[in-house]
């Protein structure tokens, strides 16, 4: 529908220097009241009488819509006047008084009956069936119906009277280029309008002034003001010969119109005309009500919705993710069928949404566009990826999404999804069908029901959804800076008790290593000096002092390391752990060549993002513990295999030794946690805590199998990429 | 005659067990005793109780980082930035692993730094490796007075 009436833009519908002839126009100087133009059938001569005989009220407002202002008895009959101010002009305009109706005061009767049914009604819908019924009744116009305006300016058919023998447009739409911009322009501003006979011959002002052109003149306001002749043409088309229509106008836009029409020419009393012109204005006050209420009721709705999450947000540790612990409310918060979380490179969603590779695409794409929401209800006419989409698991298309993206910098999203709804339009006439005649394009001459399907869409996001969002995304944030604040207080205290641990540190190296120093330095002098004239109790137990100082000496220096290596920053590259591996192998072959070991390593162990020493130490304690805890077998099995899960990456040491009783495990990674007696195996207890330490530095995973007498199996993994513990998430960088 | 070597220790079994291990290690070098980093920089300026001794530096200073007074690191940074002093060689010894201590010591141009393994048997050795390395086997800076060595 690109090429429309546009052409219809254009024409200057405000003064279009003609007018219908039923009735006489007045064009008078605005200061002076002198005669300076007239239109209608009249002679000059019959003008300046009109002129001279009307009598025009003071303080008529300049762009105030027509005032009636009484009966004109003319040597011709009776007119009914009615006048308004433009800028420059007074205009008077007569039309032939119409016998009444019936409806002596329409007025009245309006504000009787019609004003209190129309406040019982519940819904705009109900209100609108009230309004066309009325409506009907008071003109007797054949077919009165109301339509409203959609976003793309579709006029659809909420509701209709009409008598025997008219078309039904109930439900039907009416195209957007049925109305142009300029006649919709000047529907906000002279609500009312009433063309009584279509196949009237339009004649044109005459102007007393040279000054003055016809096309000069404003007729925005005019009821004899000559209407398109495309209008007429189209009123023609239709079948109707008369039409009305009333403008209904809530928060300054025009919302919709309630138009009349009839096979038969047909005019209204001026006391018609305002009554209706009183019911459009009703009409518009009472949508506008229901609209508010209807808004301020839903928006509560939501922001209820809103506060229950966010206050389950603040209670958790403020993760986006913790979202969906409880899916309930963001799902009803956006009357969505599905709704995804994204982090940087993770994805937490429920209900129905795309794969999560085509989630991660598309929250890309929002968060690039730099906006804090985004919502569209035709998806994959915005981002063509989204018609590769994946079905959701429903089997519908996701057709519509509502995202706030709380980082500019970061891929930190909600995403909302709606699933695809296959609407069928039924247009008042084929709206693409064009016809054009002689060069020009004609209005349209089918009014019969044509369907249109219209695909990849869902139901559109209200405006309180929209705003839901976004006041979401605020309290969101608030509650992340709030974290990021609380953090920063947390990581404040521990850099306080850092500093206090490595002043302990510094003095325990200091001072508890130097007596132990001293006591095997005193020992051996002892040994040195009088072994000879000791006894070979009194040597065994000076063997004895001599032992547990050297390994209390061992004990401090595996307490500094542990402590220095939870300081040590992190130095992150890519290790290539066969290598590592095998090297390890070598070397503790060659160390332990009393125990016969048979290898099984892996030859695609992983490379792995980490510090190359810190890691090494790591799979070393794995590896010579594994080798240590299966000397006792004839021979030592000993296999590293490869993990790869969705942790990460990272290895796993097997040995066929002592095992252990897995109700232990968990001790088994404490510091000087040990679960042999020290005369059976060597060491101080402080491998696995080391172990453990280095991988949940890079935020990695330990853990461990075992079976008492039967082998056990350690293993850890390490994230693909740096997601340490360094940086928390969800700290936006705005 | 053989330059002495200064050894500057607070603690009185450190200072015994220093001795033996020096002993042990059969150097002829006489060795200076001093027990806490003033009194170190008083022998090495010549200043106080000091004032009268006579002129020379000592072959090596074996130092313990942590001292009365002033500390070890202090004391090396005093020697260092005296261009009377800046040549002598410096020994760290100490107790400590802490990578602080060591990266400091470096920093202020320690020409080695010797944590005392608790084990006496290895700082016996490190002792004597220490100072046959420096107190014998180390030529003098160039423009001091040629020193006699001992198996000269």
């Amino acid at each position: 529908m690109s090429v429309d009436l546009t052409t219809c833009d254009q024409e200057p519908i405000r003064t279009p220097g003609a007018v219908q002839p039923h009735g006489h126009l007045l064009v008078l100087d605005g200061a002076t009241g002198r005669l300076v133009a007239y239109g209608g059938s009249q002679s000059l001569t019959q003008a300046q009488e009109m002129a001279a005989a009307v009598r025009v009220p003071d303080g008529l407002p300049v762009g105030g819509a027509s005032v009636s202002i009484g009966r004109l008895a003319m040597v011709d009959g009776l007119w009914d006047a009615s006048a308004h101010r433009t800028p420059r002009h007074l205009i008077v305009e007569l039309e032939p008084a119409v016998s009444e109706t019936g409806n002596l005061a329409p007025i009245y009767s309006l504000a009787r009956s019609f004003l209190p049914e129309l406040q019982n009604t519940g819904t705009v819908l109900e209100l609108a069936q009230l309004a066309t019924l009325e409506l009907k009744r008071l003109t007797g116009f054949g077919r009165c119906l109301l339509y409203r305006f959609d976003d793309e300016g579709h006029g659809e058919v909420l509701a209709e009277r009409a008598d025997e023998g008219y078309d039904r447009y109930l439900g039907h739409r009416f195209p957007a280029p049925d109305i142009p911009q300029q006649a919709r322009a000047l529907y906000l501003l002279n609500r009312f309008r009433l063309i009584p006979d279509a196949h009237y011959e339009p004649v044109p002002l005459m102007s007393l002034d040279p000054a003055l052109g016809p096309t000069d003149i404003d007729l925005s306001q005019a009821f004899l003001r000559r209407v398109s002749p495309v209008h007429l043409e189209y009123m023609r088309n239709m079948g109707t010969l008369a039409s009305m229509s009333v403008s209904i106008v809530v928060d300054g836009k025009l919302w919709g119109l309630i138009s009349c029409h009839d096979h038969q020419p047909r005019s209204l009393t001026p006391e018609c005309r305002n009554a209706c012109d009183h019911l459009g204005q009703l009409v518009s006050l009472q949508i506008a009500a229901k609209e508010a209420n209807a808004d301020v009721a839903e928006r509560l709705e939501l922001r209820k919705l809103t506060l229950e999450i966010v206050s389950r947000l603040g209670d958790s540790d403020a993760t986006l993710q913790r979202i969906l612990a409880e899916p309930a409310p963001l799902l009803r918060l956006a009357r969505a069928s599905g709704a995804a979380i994204v982090l940087d490179d993770q994805v937490w969603s429920v209900g129905d949404v795309p794969a999560r590779e085509q989630i991660e695409e598309l929250a890309g794409w929002i968060v690039g566009l730099g906006q804090d929401v985004y919502e569209s209800h035709e998806l994959t006419a915005r981002f063509s990826p989204a018609a590769q989409f994946d079905r959701a698991s429903s089997g519908h298309n996701v057709a519509g999404v509502l995202a706030l993206s709380i980082s500019q910098v970061h891929r930190h999203a909600i995403l909302w999804f709606r699933p695809e709804i296959v609407q069928t339009v039924r247009w008042a006439g084929d709206p693409r069908a064009k016809i054009i005649e002689n060069g020009r394009i004609q209005p349209r001459r089918s009014f019969d029901s044509w369907a249109e399907q219209i695909k990849g869409r869902s139901e559109p996001w209200s405006a309180a959804e929209i705003a839901t969002a976004r006041e979401l995304r605020e309290a969101l944030i608030g509650i992340v800076l709030r974290r990021a604040e609380e953090m920063a207080v947390v990581a404040q205290e521990l850099g306080r008790l850092n500093k206090e641990l490595e002043a302990f540190s510094y003095t325990v190296s200091h001072d508890l290593r130097a007596p132990m120093r001293h006591i095997t330095g005193y020992v051996d002098l002892v040994l040195d000096t009088d072994e000879a004239a000791l006894s070979e109790r009194s040597l065994r137990y000076l063997g004895h002092v001599k032992d547990a100082a050297l390994y209390a000496g061992q004990l401090v220096d595996a307490l500094l390391d542990f402590s220095r290596m939870g300081r040590a920053a992190l130095k992150r590259r890519n290790v290539n752990t066969q290598l590592l591996v095998d090297d390890l192998v070598k070397e503790i072959t060659r160390q332990e060549r009393g125990q016969d070991i048979e290898w099984a390593v892996d030859r695609n162990l992983p490379d792995i993002d980490a510090d190359p020493l810190l890691l090494q130490m790591a799979v070393r304690n794995l590896v010579s513990n594994a080798v240590k805890y299966s000397r006792s077998e004839d021979r030592s099995h000993i296999a590293v295999t490869a993990v790869s899960n969705e942790d990460g990456d990272g290895l796993e040491v097997h040995d066929n030794g002592v095992g252990f009783d897995m109700k232990y495990v968990d001790k088994l990674f404490g510091v000087f946690q040990r679960l042999h007696k020290s005369e059976e195996f060597e060491g101080t207890g402080i491998g696995l805590a080391n172990t453990k330490r280095i991988i949940e530095r890079h935020g990695g995973r330990v853990w461990a199998y075992g079976e008492a007498g039967k082998g056990a199996r350690f293993g850890f993994t390490v994230p693909k990429q740096a997601t340490a513990s360094q940086a928390p998430p969800g700290v936006p960088d705005a | 005659m053989l330059k002495p070597i200064l050894l500057v220790e607070d603690d009185k079994r450190d200072l015994e067990l220093t001795l033996v291990a020096l002993e042990r290690s059969q150097l002829a070098n006489d060795v200076v005793i001093l027990r806490d980093g003033a009194q170190a920089l008083d022998y090495l300026r010549r200043e106080g109780e000091y004032a009268e001794r006579a002129e020379g530096n000592p072959a090596v200073i074996l130092l313990d980082l942590k001292l009365p007074k002033v500390t070890g690191l202090e004391v090396l940074e005093t020697v260092r930035n005296n261009p009377l002093l800046r040549s002598i060689p410096v020994v760290m010894l100490t107790s400590s692993q802490q990578e602080s201590d060591v990266l400091k010591s470096y920093e202020l141009g320690v020409n080695a730094y010797v944590v005392k393994p608790v084990d006496f048997k290895q700082f016996v050795a490190a002792i004597a490796d220490l100072g046959v390395f420096w107190a014998v086997l180390n030529e003098p800076p160039p423009g001091s007075t040629k020193a006699h060595r001992r198996y000269e």
